[in-house]
């Protein structure tokens, strides 16, 4: 059995999403070095709606990256590390302000393959993080720069985002085994 | 008693009086709202003026305890089309009229508020007054066209001193340019620990209370009335987070070197939609304002357009790009209006958190 708690309503993801984009606005001087690189599966259409308000607030293309990680569920324990499966971008890293986007962000080994994906490809300017959920436990020295909401779980739990263009909806859950 | 409502441009209106027994003077003005009457009244934002309202029957649920936007309402009289004789509401603590008469506002009825509003619409709000019908009109004229209208409009309705509206949470200033109730209501629901403080404070008045975010509130007439606000906000920026609401929006665009400039009727009412700029998402909003951003002074600026309203595409909301700051022309606290924009205050809390987690870090 399993129960599961709807915890963030899409109104208030949407939110989340809005506020993440201003505040990248508000660290970032110059945005035209800046590309986001979203990690699949819900990184992807998280970072496309980023960068789609950016289009609306701004007037600006902010191009989007996909990178694949595999061997790697959140919601389930990995005795193995999460690798990136080979992956390419559609715009050169070198020079550039990256921004990894994820939704959850948990122990933190997914973000480090990431970075690992992104530098095997150049040198990018810098890399930062922007989440839509921090549930804490952290097993590296790696934190978000960006994030929609935190929400404090414990390691029996699991955070599942649901998004409209995969799922049909937007919303986020809390899930217990009971 | 038969009283006169007379425009500057000579136009007469024959009514009858209710309310307070006097003579009053000031801008008139009207407001779409199809309720939310004592709110209206009680909005300092309406100080100076007279207030149409464009709804034909006014009164019919008399006046409650709890929706009052002020103690010491300021608009100088009311005009309506028809006053309820008989309230009936549960709520209902005392009529009307009653209520007009403590707080000495005339009120004039029996007005076709339908063509005055098309007039307002036609020619811009303009000077009018309310008078006793007896009385030599020539002259009233003549008086009126020759009033000056203050500009101290503020000042008659901020706060004289400082005081607390204590909670445990995040530690908010309030700048009171002539606040209404519920943005300390929507504070206090959020558990804010605030500190209002009258309009003239100086930036280091603001700072010395270690405040987590500042609110600059809505409030009556011209933003440039008010330079002294506008040298604070200058020196708060960037030192701490800022939302602005009406009035408060207008101060924080001329802090960022953006102008602002009278609109010919106002936005008053509860009807109107804004859009948000990063979403697309249509708010159905509260709205209470005489000026608004030039969107042409934005060239140039560190602001962003984040609300346009869709009716005439004015600018409704603005963020700074560099700091967290932010404002609204509407009003984000409803009362009278609908709730749908309500969660600009927990954006404001989430801004206060991300800064203060900055400051850590």
């Amino acid at each position: 059995m399993e129960m599961e708690k709807v915890i963030v309503d899409s109104e208030t993801m949407k939110r989340a999403l809005t506020r993440i984009t201003y505040e990248v606005i508000e660290r970032h001087k110059n945005l035209d070095n800046l590309v986001l690189v979203g990690i699949k599966t819900r990184g992807i259409p998280l970072a496309k709606r980023i960068a789609e308000r950016f289009r609306l607030l701004e007037g600006i293309i902010i191009p989007v990256g996909e990178l694949d990680i595999t061997l790697y569920r959140d919601d389930i324990r990995q005795t193995d590390e999460p690798v990136a499966k080979k992956n390419e971008l559609p715009f050169d890293v070198a020079g550039k302000q990256v921004l990894l986007v994820d939704d959850v962000l948990y122990t933190g080994r997914t973000i480090r393959a990431a970075m690992d994906a992104v530098m095997d490809l150049g040198r990018p300017l810098s890399i930062g993080l922007a989440v839509l959920v921090d549930r804490g436990h952290r097993e590296l020295p790696i934190r978000a720069d960006f994030v929609g909401k935190n929400i404090p779980t414990s390691k029996d739990e699991s955070i599942k985002v649901e998004m409209e263009e995969i799922d049909g909806i937007d919303r986020i859950l809390l899930k217990k085994a009971i | 008693m038969e009283k006169i409502l007379l425009l500057e441009d000579g136009t007469m209106f024959h009514g009858e009086g209710f309310g307070y027994e006097g003579e009053c003077v000031g801008e008139v003005v009207f407001t779409t709202g199809m309720s939310g009457y004592q709110e209206a009244i009680t909005d300092q934002s309406f100080n100076g003026q007279i207030l149409t309202f464009t709804y034909p029957l006014i009164g019919n649920c008399g006046i409650n305890r709890d929706d009052s936007e002020s103690i010491h309402p300021t608009c100088r009289g009311i005009i309506v089309k028809e006053a309820a004789r008989r309230p009936s509401n549960w709520r209902c603590a005392m009529d009307l009229d009653t209520f007009l008469k403590n707080k000495k506002i005339p009120g004039i009825q029996g007005i076709d508020t339908r063509k005055l509003t098309k007039m307002l619409r036609d020619k811009g709000t303009i000077k009018g007054c309310i008078v006793d019908a007896g009385i030599d009109l020539d002259q009233a004229l003549l008086d009126l066209q020759n009033r000056k209208l203050p500009t101290n409009q503020v000042s008659q309705v901020s706060t004289p001193t400082a005081y607390p509206n204590p909670g445990t949470k995040r530690r908010v200033v309030v700048v009171d340019f002539g606040l209404k109730h519920s943005i300390l209501r929507e504070l206090a629901k959020r558990g804010c620990d605030v500190v209002v403080l009258p309009y003239d404070s100086s930036a280091q008045d603001v700072l010395s209370q270690l405040p987590d975010g500042v609110m600059l509130t809505n409030g009556p007439g011209d933003p440039k009335d008010v330079p002294e606000a506008v040298a604070m906000i200058k020196e708060i920026l960037g030192k701490v987070p800022i939302f602005g609401i009406c009035l408060g929006h207008q101060l924080f665009a001329l802090a960022c070197n953006a102008d602002t400039y009278k609109l010919k009727f106002g936005h008053r009412g509860f009807n109107h939609p804004v859009r948000e700029v990063a979403t697309g998402r249509i708010d159905f909003t509260s709205q209470n304002h005489g000026y608004a951003v030039d969107p042409e002074s934005l060239t140039g600026t560190n602001l962003m357009v984040t609300h346009l309203e869709i009716n005439d595409n004015t600018i409704e909301g603005i963020r700074h790009r560099d700091v967290p700051a932010f404002s609204v022309q509407f009003h984000p606290d409803a009362t009278p209006g609908p709730h749908d924009a309500v969660h600009l205050f927990d954006d404001f809390m989430e801004s206060m958190d991300t800064w203060k987690e900055g400051k850590h870090a």
